[in-house]
């Protein structure tokens, strides 16, 4: 499948220390046993407990109070809220809201993340034909875009789509016939969201396009000239040379970035000011207005779960793919 | 032996919840008084106030304070909390243990709190003016035949106009009518014609203080209570009647953002491109003036492009919008005591003449005739106070506020996007689902 193989998988396979010291059956003496299982579990608790604590804990409290009915009165009181069952879910599940924000985040996700990908895949190959000073420019100039924080770079793109002072109207309002005056990007939510998946997209293509780079070093020169040489256009060498060697790196950046814009809140929270409209709510922040917004806590982390389960059920089919791609190797 | 000790454990965690449900139950939750003296030698008393406080009144705060310490020997430590973030972080702080002892809320946020048990019950006969306190303040503080808060300032809006564009367009006073405002509204947008970005009003699309302002102007009202359940009212011709009225006025006079709210409206109308806004009396001094380094309290102002050119009135025929502050005593404080004798310290007429002098309106009716003649900025939002209205007192009105239920509705209508009765029937179904959740 792949045409370079990296000595990493050429290792033979190695069955693993524990395994070859135990001995079948309860023929060996039970201390010692004992020992040998416990040793790399002691070396191990720290960083298990450390684990559990930050982010098992919080998820367990989280299912269940999915499954309670906590409201202020049961926050403010320190009360047990009362046990459920599924009511929040079933709730959830048959809100029509819900699937509306659903498909939103879904649609947006697709979009925001192609772009991304295409966009930092273009700029990465672009990076390999220019010169080194040009390169290195690129490379700082996107440094700068992702060290950023998300809320700042939001905050930018509020003042700039500001419809009284913002100057993206001032610039569109200079070409000659279009009125742009006091023009509010987000009445229409294709414009609105255009806004976001653009500031999204923007803050995303520095990694995309920096790991792609680094992933371009290792297709091999002599591959992609012994190609021209036989006559493959550009084209032929990225279909054929360049995109097989580099989908595992493209597997987990695009996975990364799914994960990333499925979650997308800062950006759509501070453009549409901390009070975003039924039109530009997402899992996230629909979530987050339920259970913050309006003390309906259970509910939120209802919507939590479902969120957690639905990015599972994508993520599986990436792993899959993963763990393929490995066994090929 | 280690069961033992876990037993123990168990044990002493379980009596020491039993011990603190039976604090925390609310069936006979005592009255807190603020009678008597109270010895407060070697405590501190914390305290949550909004930000307002700490940039328009900070001396009646401190004089207060100054004084609850002569009488209690207590200290006060005042914290000034945004309003942004305010509620999510009141909520986790309830949570825990370390509260506050005294908080203040609008008077819509109130209810919501009052209802789940976060404030402890209060005895109005302790306080001054309390027999004439503003129903629109107090009614959030009701429940149950019990006080929850006490009321601390409101605020009253009204119209705020450029004195200098009206001059120039040949008006001589501030409408009288809404016939009359609408009018003036004309004449001021021909006058201004040569700039594109000149809207004789700023009325933002989000605004809901206002569009209900005008809904109540036509007799319509938001929700209304029938029998234990709240029923939306504005698809009633009534209210259709004034948001046609709104969305008519904004549509021909305003250039503002419909997807904005009010919050930054005396900033944008400082910039000179609209003649008249509708907005808080000490809205008008925001306008005038900024803060040169708005992250310091304490830097020196400057002046705006419309200095000394605004003037303030009643806005004709438009009933005002009640807004202001209550102070709860937390139900979990462990010294709710010295908490009422602070907040009488810092209602009583002594601080409510400090607060007339900062533009804020009193917390009685009683105290507003005389605010008016003390202080001519703002006459005419205590006139207006005297006409004015407030949202439904029901527990889960801050939810309606929170979903942003009338401003998506406010934007849809404006912008065209539903008809101005899909809007309002829409709003109520959401209105109703909410306030009736149980």
């Amino acid at each position: 499948m792949s045409v370079v193989d990296s000595p990493a998988t050429r290792r033979p396979r190695d069955p693993g220390g524990p395994q070859q010291n135990r001995v079948p059956g309860h023929a060996a003496p039970r201390r010692r046993k004992r020992n040998s299982g416990l040793v790399p579990w002691l070396l191990a608790l720290p960083a298990l407990l450390f684990i559990a604590g930050l982010l098992g804990y919080p998820l367990i409290r989280m299912l269940v109070l999915s499954f309670q009915n906590m409201r202020l009165r049961e926050l403010i009181s320190g009360r047990t809220p009362p046990w459920v069952g599924f009511d929040q879910y079933t709730r959830v599940l048959s809100d029509g809201v819900f699937w509306g924000v659903v498909g939103r985040t879904v649609a947006f996700t697709v979009v925001s993340v192609l772009i991304s990908v295409v966009c930092g895949l273009g700029i990465a190959l672009l990076m390999r034909r220019v010169s080194h000073g040009v390169r290195l420019f690129m490379i700082i100039a996107m440094m700068f875009v992702w060290a950023l924080p998300q809320l700042v770079a939001a905050q930018i793109f509020r003042w700039m789509t500001d419809s009284d002072f913002g100057v993206v109207n001032y610039l569109i309002d200079l070409l000659p016939g279009v009125n742009y005056q006091n023009h509010s990007w987000f009445v229409n939510p294709w414009q609105g969201w255009s806004v976001i998946t653009t500031l999204v997209v923007w803050a995303g293509i520095p990694f995309l396009a920096i790991t792609l780079n680094a992933g371009l070093t290792q297709v091999p020169k002599e591959l992609l000239e012994a190609a021209t040489v036989d006559g493959a256009t550009p084209w032929q060498s990225l279909r054929n040379i360049i995109l097989p060697i580099l989908k595992p790196l493209l597997m987990i950046v695009t996975t990364l970035s799914v994960i990333w814009n499925f979650g997308l809140f800062t950006q759509a929270w501070v453009l549409r000011d901390g009070h975003p409209e039924p039109q530009f709510q997402t899992l996230a922040t629909y979530s987050y207005t339920q259970a913050f917004g309006q003390a309906r806590y259970s509910l939120g982390s209802a919507i939590a779960v479902i969120t957690v389960l639905l990015m599972f059920g994508v993520m599986v089919f990436y792993i899959r793919q993963m763990f393929r791609i490995g066994e090929v190797d | 032996m280690k069961r033992k000790i876990a037993a123990v454990a168990a044990i002493a965690a379980t009596l020491l919840g039993a011990a603190a449900c039976g604090s925390n139950s609310d069936d006979d939750a005592p009255t807190t008084s603020a009678s008597g003296k109270v010895d407060g030698a070697g405590k501190t008393l914390k305290v949550w106030l909004m930000v307002d406080a700490q940039s328009a009144w900070k001396p009646v705060v401190d004089d207060a304070s100054k004084r609850f310490t002569d009488a209690t020997g207590a200290q006060v430590n005042v914290e000034y909390q945004q309003w942004a973030n305010h509620l999510t972080k009141l909520d986790a702080t309830l949570a825990g243990s370390d509260v506050p002892d005294v908080v203040e809320l609008g008077n819509t946020e109130f209810p919501k709190y009052v209802f789940s048990g976060a404030f402890g019950a209060v005895n109005p006969g302790d306080y001054e003016n309390s027999s004439s306190w503003l129903q629109g303040l107090k009614g959030a503080c009701d429940f149950e035949g019990k006080t929850y808060c006490v009321p601390y300032y409101a605020g009253a809006r009204v119209l705020i106009y450029r004195t200098d564009l009206f001059k120039a367009a040949g008006i001589a006073e501030a409408p009288k009518t809404y016939d009359e405002f609408l009018s003036d509204a004309d004449k001021l947008q021909a006058a201004s014609k040569s700039n594109a970005k000149f809207g004789a009003v700023y009325m933002p699309g989000q605004y809901w203080y206002a569009a209900m302002s005008w809904v109540k102007s036509t007799g319509g009202d938001i929700a209304k209570q029938e029998g234990d359940k709240w029923v939306g009212q504005l698809s009633q011709p009534s209210s259709i009647e004034g948001l046609q009225r709104w969305v008519d006025m904004a549509k021909k006079y305003s250039k503002a953002d419909p997807t904005k709210n009010e919050n930054d409206q005396a900033n944008t109308f400082a910039q000179g491109t609209a003649a008249m806004f509708y907005g808080n009396a000490w809205e008008q001094g925001a306008a005038e003036e900024v803060k040169k380094d708005p992250n310091n309290p304490d830097s020196p102002m400057v002046p705006t492009k419309v200095k000394g050119k605004l003037a303030a009135a009643p806005m004709p025929e438009v009933p005002s919008f009640l807004g202001g502050s209550n102070l709860g005593i937390t139900e979990k404080s462990q010294q709710k005591e010295l908490a009422a004798q602070w907040i009488k310290a810092f209602t009583d007429s002594k601080s409510m003449a400090g607060l007339v002098k900062a533009n804020a309106l009193p917390n009685a009716t009683s105290l507003l005739d005389q605010a008016a003649t003390d202080n001519k900025t703002i006459a005419p939002a205590a006139l207006a106070a005297k006409n004015s209205w407030f949202p439904p007192n029901a527990e889960k009105w801050a939810d309606v506020e929170k979903s942003a239920v009338l401003q998506t509705m406010l934007t849809d209508i404006l912008t065209g996007k539903k008809s101005v009765a899909d809007g309002a029937k829409w709003a109520d179904d959401q209105i109703n689902s909410t306030l009736n959740e149980s």
